[in-house]
């Protein structure tokens, strides 16, 4: 019996030693259990631009929706299909799970940390309230995507049936936030440094970015709320916004994977010839003669119309409903409609600028495509510009506020940064706005400042998305299978998941929106 | 060696002889005419008696006035012989419910079978082999009542095992396989974005390093009462393999046996399986080229471009080369097109016109007869003190695909030597390499079956993609952007694909054991035993350049070339120690009772690396010539320990009443470490009722009763929260949020089950059955729970709800003929397994396993089986009929969580039949699952894409459905597109093609929102329309198929040569069979693939795209014993 008493104590030993460093064994060595808050700032800023950017069908469409793109062979995004590849879901993803609440975390991180060496308080408190604006912008595109969306519950995953906050409600708080992030900014100190990836840790460009931002949140409520939008656009600019295009918020994508700009990703990496640009586009362009066409687009496109019969044989041809660019074998002519095309010129064939018909199927090789310079790379991603912020003071002052600039001014100026920004001359600038772009030349304020505000927004879907809701400019082509129907849709229904996850919730917002559906208004779009 | 044992054998039978009044001799075979060795051979009446040789043969010296002779062997019916001369040879059948019969249990322990009060069931390695199947769990299939089997069709892929069906919500559901008592590996390496059905490779099922050769039986542990020893991990079953071992010889001699085995399978494409097309129509999305929204004027043939392509001023028709879909123009040889073979100045025909047909050779030319040659020598034998078996396996496969090999080398050794009287040692080592060229890809992106299946131009001569590629050396593909961009724009040349960019891996793997038995006293015995399973894996994928671009490498960009290769290095020890106690302590009370430890110890090393940006240098697949710098490899270790210490205890009562129980405690490393031991209990007990009855047609009768409940362990690494390192951005650090939100409160989940059963075999055994009923119930399991996004997770892990598994399981056998010379016998295993999600916690009654292409999603739903499918569903009427929207489609529900399907069988069966007449033995299998859905994604865009035969036939008016439409006055409706502005009341031209979707269209008269009117659909709607049929404008729930089968899943015919002529050719036995297995699929609901069909073992089923056709496999085999 003595040698089964030996065995015990030998088995009971084993099994107690082996016991000991237990905890070890479940601890994730590769990856880091304590990170500094920096890094997740950092990541988000570039997850937030990431998905601005982008124009991926599973994420980002709003290049579509605002008919500057249209897909060649597989319409279903061009047609406002967002429920097939889950659109609404994938973007509650990257706004609240890879960009607010790594945000979030990091202003608790970073606020409950001891001081680096060298850091100051001030410097600190920087870091927090810059962070606070990122957050701001990122709800305030939630909510121009979606109207209601859960505010005060978010981010805290002890609550997983989150409440749907009112919309406006969100608005004025995000304005009550930026009041106090740019009254504590200290412009004295500095923030992140190189970890900002798009001001470089410049406290006074925050300070600019705060104004700028609020400007654009408050002219959004004008037909709400007129006298509050007024209040806050006008104090937005006396405390000072964007004057040139060196203060716009841009971020500097690199030149290799996986920190490209994902257009690169999705246009040149993929292969795939999904877009081309629309009628809706070129037309207008070409309409106005506006010299960001050789910027915005490239590949001209023999004049099809010249070709009617089926045997070959040409007939002349006469174009009457828009003036365009025509590009022969030996020279450029801008020709005002009507014009004709002569069949005995089908040995100078004379091509054009050409968009596909929105929504339509449109051979990759019938159309204009997307210019080469948006898909280095390292195009930037853009945030807000200063071409951008004058065209919200000159709406603002066409609505009769106090914004020190008149409207056509603050217009030409808009222009003028867009035409600059896109790599045209102030000369073409000025031919331009005293040509056909001229400010007194469209029927109204909202058609003058909705369609430059568009064309100048270009690659930016949705903030021209947000233009075109509020101002009714310009007219939109209606797509031929449309979700909606035909006309463009005046918001995004919400995520599939929360109709499963957080039904509750979900259907008192959807009540409280009235519908969700596409063509439910958001609360400042009254018009 | 064969001499030396013929000349042993001759030695033997002199020295028996030499005092024999009168000797018997002869020879003991199986059913199957194997030599038996180790009979025993009994004088009746008498004492006297010997054991059969390593060769069967046995020679016994009878007395005078004894005139039968009693031969016995374990597992084998025993039969009494008169004398009647001094040869018997003898036949020993199998028996089939021995009363006595012993089957080996949980830890290895063997046990008689009447004696367990739970469910066991074995399989012989013959039956389990017959086939030849390189896999041994497809080798299961049919042959046990509650394993629930799903034959992957992919080349080397992995297949689905569950016994009792799904209890774990989100973990594993896999039965665990012990060889030997050493659990083996069966972890599936496929990758997140491969298991959720976007691309990548199945790798198979580990535990195929199992070389079926070996396999001597396999016992099948259903219920937890049976498996509780095994602790948590065995919560989903085992099946105990038990692996061909050498023999002791008995009388103090050496003992040797030779056998080599050699069979030679083909693999030919099962076409039930693979898509029938449509043969009129060519490559286009419709009338989108030229005709109504080109040129003004629409042409005849508006699927085809129109434009001067050659420059001689004439117009030309040019296919629209970019689609990938065969909606176009119909087909007309008089045609003469511009096709893609006329873009390539490489081609001999470049800039020439071809007739506008269908390709002369279509997808099905790809594939090829693949065959499997396996060839297997093994040497076993033994002394009185030592046992030893050596056995080599080569296995070598080539697949139904171009460029797709298999091979595989096995070597295994066993050896038991006793060192004293009491003391045993025994070591055993299996060495597998395992090599694969080529596999398939699965999913939807990148696959040639997806393209095959849903995105494909019919027109395309697969022959001359072939030759295309041959010639060149390069991508030329169907599916060019135009004549100045040759680069494929979705599709690469299936060729090209196949020898370009093919993946390859191997798998070494190394699993032993030792073991000590020693033999205290006479009721007291110790094991010790220390075993590892060890591999390590090398995955290598290749992009070259020139191909479409796809997800690839580190992050998943799509790139356009490129290298990655994952390295995996797994690890498994297990250290046992257990005490035997056996004593009978009266003369009706037996006492069994184990005391042991088990401590275990798994890591998982992994690491995967990849090319960034593209290959540098083209050809050259390393990891060094990346064109951009390389991003840092993701790599990840994870290790796990458990030790576990379990006390067993079992009583008998005269041989008539047992109970049983166990109590097992384990201590887990994946558990918080203040709450990470857990206990669980099993009792289980039987009643041989027969014992009582003592009637003479009743051979058994049993009953048994048993309750278990099992503990189990979280994942690993899911207490404490973890941050994941992403590359750096122009220096700065960059960290992502984890997704999962972790648990330091987690606890151990529990599972309780009870079971019951019923055991009879009668009329000499020619009747038996085995039935059970048992209930499972799994509570709070540790899942990571779907959560809104808004809480800034996608999922958090939680203790929550309750599976409930209940079913029964049927074996039922027969001996129909039993004669001489023939028989027949019949077994029959069917199970149902009725499961369901009873709760999951306050807060949810939604769980999503995964959401898949096609907005479909597979759920584990409150109140429904697990495993639902869920997405859009048709609007019905008051009277069930479809709802048709005013725009002539079906209308379809707004939201995607209606539930549209069950992965979950209703039942399972299988039916073996084996007749046997003098040397001959033929069997077959029937298999069959009733019930189950399949979402199919191949229906879903192939049937938008105008691919399959369904969308191409001869409509109500009798015109071919994709004609255009007319109106009564024959005027030419838009031919395209959907036709709102048409009234339907005004008719359509009696030559119109087109059709009426079958519904009703409705109406709201009251207002309330509501429909309350339904009259029957008359909108003539397009053919010829990508819309109509497929994804674009249906609900999902048109895509799920009944995923029930009844398949010819084996059949063989085996000759025993008889032994005239095996003695002529000095051999102990011969054996030739021609074997096939998947032979022929006798029914199936689900059109163009098989409903088994999937991207391989998990718990993500019910969910296909482009899958892999399967292999009907017909072949040879020869299996020679010396």
């Amino acid at each position: 019996m003595k040698r089964i008493y030996i065995i015990f104590i030998v088995l009971l030993t084993l099994s107690v030693s082996c016991t000991k460093n237990f905890e070890d064994f479940n601890t994730d060595e590769k990856n880091p259990t304590v990170v500094d808050g920096e890094f997740l700032f950092s990541n988000a800023q570039k997850e937030l631009v990431d998905q601005i950017s982008s124009t991926n069908v599973n994420l980002n469409i709003w290049k579509l929706v605002s008919q500057y793109w249209t897909e060649t062979t597989y319409t279903d995004e061009a047609n406002y299909d967002v429920v097939n590849r889950t659109i609404p879901d994938n973007i509650f993803d990257v706004y609240y799970r890879l960009v607010l609440k790594p945000l979030n975390e990091s202003k608790t991180l970073i606020s409950t940390r001891d001081l680096f060496a060298g850091e100051t308080e001030a410097q600190r408190s920087n870091k927090l309230l810059i962070i606070d604006l990122m957050e701001v912008y990122t709800y305030h595109n939630l909510v121009n995507i979606f109207g209601d969306v859960p505010y005060t519950d978010a981010l805290d995953v002890e609550n997983i049936s989150p409440v749907y906050d009112d919309a406006l409600t969100i608005y004025k708080d995000l304005i009550t936030r930026i009041n106090a992030d740019f009254t504590g900014l200290d412009a004295s100190n500095g923030s992140f440094g190189s970890a900002d990836l798009i001001y470089g840790g410049d406290v006074a460009a925050w300070k600019l970015f705060a104004n700028s931002l609020k400007l654009k949140i408050a002219i959004n409520l004008a037909d709400v709320d007129f006298n509050y939008s007024k209040t806050n656009v006008e104090a937005a600019v006396t405390d000072g916004v964007f004057t040139s295009g060196a203060d716009n918020a841009l971020f500097n994508y690199q030149g290799s994977t996986p920190n490209t700009n994902p257009l690169y990703e999705d246009l040149i990496l993929s292969g795939r010839k999904d877009f081309v640009l629309t009628n809706t586009l070129v037309d207008k362009l070409n309409d106005l003669k506006d010299p960001r066409l050789n910027y915005y687009l490239q590949g001209t496109i023999d004049f099809k119309y010249l070709y009617t019969n089926p045997d070959g044989s040409k007939k002349d041809t006469t174009i009457t409903d828009v003036s365009r660019w025509l590009f022969y074998a030996d020279s450029t002519v801008y020709k005002e409609v009507p014009f004709t095309i002569y069949a005995d010129d089908s040995l100078n064939l004379p091509s054009t600028y050409l968009g596909g018909d929105y929504g339509y199927s449109s051979a990759y090789s019938s159309f204009s495509h997307i210019h080469d310079n948006i898909q280095v790379a390292s195009f930037p991603g853009i945030l807000l510009t200063y071409s951008e912020i004058e065209f919200y003071i000159a709406e603002a002052a066409a609505r009769t506020m106090s914004v020190g600039q008149g409207a056509q001014e603050a217009y030409d100026n808009a222009v003028t940064a867009s035409v600059l920004y896109w790599g045209g001359t102030a000369s073409e600038a000025t031919d331009y706005l005293t040509g056909k772009g001229d400010y007194l030349l469209f029927g109204t304020w909202q058609e003058a400042i909705g369609t430059q505000a568009w064309i100048s927004f270009y690659t930016r879907g949705l903030v021209a998305y947000n233009e075109y809701r509020r101002l009714d400019f310009p007219v939109m082509n209606e797509a031929p299978d449309a979700a909606t129907g035909g006309p463009v849709p005046t918001r995004f229904t919400y995520p599939i998941n929360e109709q499963t996850l957080n039904a509750v919730n979900y259907a008192a917002a959807a009540a409280a929106i009235g519908g969700d559906d596409l063509l439910t208004k958001l609360f400042w779009d009254i018009n | 060696m064969k001499k030396l044992m013929l000349l042993f054998a001759f030695f033997s039978l002199i020295s028996l002889q030499i005092y024999a009044q009168k000797t018997v001799t002869g020879t003991v075979t199986d059913d199957a005419g194997k030599a038996i060795p180790g009979v025993s051979v009994l004088v009746k009446g008498t004492t006297i008696g010997t054991m059969s040789l390593a060769d069967g043969t046995y020679s016994v010296k009878v007395p005078d006035g004894s005139n039968v002779l009693i031969f016995s062997y374990m597992g084998k019916e025993t039969q009494e012989i008169t004398i009647t001369g001094n040869v018997i040879n003898v036949k020993l059948m199998p028996s089939s419910e021995a009363i006595d019969e012993v089957v080996v249990t949980a830890l290895g322990i063997s046990r008689e079978k009447k004696s367990l009060g739970y469910a066991v069931q074995e399989v012989g390695g013959d039956e389990l082999n017959r086939t030849n199947n390189n896999n041994v769990i497809n080798s299961i299939s049919g042959k046990v009542s509650g394993v629930q089997i799903r034959n992957n069709t992919n080349m080397g892929g992995s297949s689905n095992i569950l016994m009792r069906g799904s209890s774990s919500l989100t973990g594993n559901n896999q039965v665990l396989f012990v060889v030997d008592g050493i659990p083996v590996n069966n972890m599936n390496t496929n990758d997140a974005g491969q298991r959720s059905g976007r691309s990548g490779y199945d790798y198979g099922n580990p535990v195929s390093d199992i070389n079926p050769n070996d396999i001597e039986s396999i016992n099948v542990l259903k219920g937890a009462a049976a498996t509780a020893l095994y602790g948590s991990r065995a919560a989903n079953g085992v099946i105990i393999v038990t692996t061909k071992k050498g023999q002791k010889s008995k009388d103090g001699g050496k003992n040797i046996s030779v056998g080599v085995n050699s069979s030679t399978i083909f693999h030919t494409m099962d076409k039930s399986t693979f898509p029938e097309y449509q043969t009129n129509y060519g490559q286009g999305y419709g009338p989108y080229y030229s005709g109504p929204l080109g040129d003004e004027q629409p042409s005849d043939y508006w699927g085809l471009y129109h434009y001067d392509f050659d420059g001689d001023g004439v117009l030309d028709y040019v296919t629209p080369t970019t689609e990938d879909a065969s909606i176009g123009s119909h087909y007309d040889p008089d045609l003469m097109v511009y096709q893609y073979d006329a873009f390539y100045p490489d081609l001999p025909t470049y800039m020439k016109k071809s007739p506008y047909v269908m390709g002369a050779n279509g997808p099905d030319y790809f594939f090829q007869r693949g065959r499997t040659l396996t060839n297997s020598v093994n040497i076993s034998g033994g002394t009185a003190v030592s046992t030893f078996r050596l056995s080599y396996t080569n296995t070598d496969e080539t697949g139904l695909m171009p460029n797709s090999t298999l091979k595989k080398n096995n070597v295994a050794f066993n050896s038991s030597y006793d060192l004293l009287e009491n003391l045993t040692v025994t070591v055993s080592a299996n060495y597998t390499n395992n090599q694969v060229v080529g596999r398939n890809h699965t999913g939807y992106n990148e696959n040639i079956l997806s393209s095959f299946r849903q995105w494909y131009n019919l027109g395309v001569d697969m022959a001359q993609q072939e030759e295309f590629y041959n010639l060149t050396g390069k991508n030329i593909s169907w599916n060019p952007v135009d004549e100045n961009d040759l680069s494929p724009i979705y599709w690469d040349n299936p060729y090209w694909q196949r020898y370009e960019n093919y993946q390859s891996d191997e798998r070494n793997r190394l699993i032993g054991y030792t073991q000590l038995d020693w033999k205290i006293n006479s009721f007291l015995n110790f094991m010790g035993k220390y075993s590892v399973d060890h591999y390590t894996t090398l995955q290598e994928e290749r992009k070259a350049v020139g191909s479409v671009a796809g997800e690839f490498g580190v992050g998943r960009p799509d790139v356009q070339s490129g290298y990655a290769r994952t390295q995996i290095l797994f690890t498994e020890t297990n250290f046992d120690a257990m005490l035997k106690f056996n004593k009978n302590l009266t003369d009706d009370i037996n006492l069994t009772a184990l005391l042991g430890t088990n401590l275990r110890q798994t890591s998982i090393d992994q690491v995967y690396a990849s090319t960034n940006g593209g290959l540098a240098v083209p050809g050259v697949f390393a990891l060094s010539n990346s064109a951009s710098p390389m991003l840092p490899p993701e790599d990840s270790y994870e290790k796990i320990g458990v030790n576990g210490m379990y006390i067993n205890a079992s009583l008998g009562y005269k041989n008539m009443f047992f109970i049983d129980g166990t109590v097992r405690r384990d201590v887990s490393s994946t558990l918080p470490t203040d709450n990470n031991a857990y206990i669980y209990p099993s009792v289980s007990s039987s009643f041989l009722f027969s014992e009582v009855l003592n009637q003479n047609w009743l051979n058994l009768g049993k009953i048994r009763l048993n309750y278990a409940s099992v503990g189990n362990d979280a994942p690993w690494s899911r207490v404490e929260d973890a941050y994941r390192i992403v590359s750096p951005f122009n220096g700065n650090t960059m960290i992502r949020f984890p997704s999962y939100k972790n648990n330091p409160d987690l606890k151990p989940e529990i599972s309780g089950s009870i079971e019951g059963g019923l055991e009879m075999s009668m009329f000499d055994n020619r009747l038996g059955f085995d039935l059970a009923l048992y209930k499972t119930n799994t509570i709070d399991q540790v899942v990571p729970l779907s959560v809104s996004y808004v809480t800034g997770y996608s999922s958090k892990f939680v203790n929550i709800g309750e599976v409930e598994n209940k079913g029964i399981e049927l074996m039922l056998r027969g001996t129909v003929v039993k004669k001489k010379n023939l028989s027949w016998d019949i077994t029959l295993n069917w199970s149902k397994n009725i499961n369901q999600v009873v709760s999951l916690g306050d807060d949810i009654d939604n769980l999503q396993l995964a959401s898949l292409q096609g907005g479909v999603t597979i759920n584990a739903r409150e109140g429904e089986p697990y495993g639902v499918i869920q997405g859009t569903d048709y609007i019905y009427a008051p009277d069930g009929q479809k709802v048709v929207g005013a725009n002539g489609y079906y209308e379809k529900t707004a939201t995607s969580d209606q539930v549209i399907g069950s992965v979950q069988p209703d039942w399972n069966a299988g039916i073996t039949n084996t007749i046997q007449y003098k040397n001959f033995t033929a069997s077959f299998l029937i298999d069959m699952q009733m019930g189950g859905s399949i979402f199919s994604l191949d229906q879903w865009y192939g049937m938008a894409t105008g691919l399959f035969i369904e969308t191409d036939y001869t409509n109500d008016l009798g015109n071919p459905v994709r004609d255009a439409i007319y109106d009564a006055d024959g005027n030419l409706l838009i031919p395209y597109i959907d036709l709102p502005d048409h009234d339907p009341a005004d008719g359509y031209g009696a030559e119109s093609g087109g059709l009426i979707l079958d519904g009703v269209v409705g109406e709201d008269t009251n207002g309330d929102g509501e429909y309350d009117t339904f009259t029957q659909n008359t909108r003539r709607m397009s053919g010829g329309d990508y819309r109509i049929w497929g994804y674009s404008k249906n609900p999902n729930a048109g895509f799920v198929f009944d995923a029930t089968y009844v398949k010819l899943r084996e059949a063989s015919l085996g000759y025993n040569l008889p032994k005239s002529i095996t003695d002529k050719l000095q051999l102990t036995n011969a054996n030739i069979s021609v074997v096939g297995s998947n032979l022929w699929i006798m029914y199936k609901a689900l059109p163009h693939a098989d409903p088994e069909a999937s991207q391989g073992a998990g718990n993500v089923q019910g969910w296909q795209s482009g899958v892999f056709p399967t292999a009907r496999n017909i072949g040879f085999s020869i299996n020679l014993t010396f």
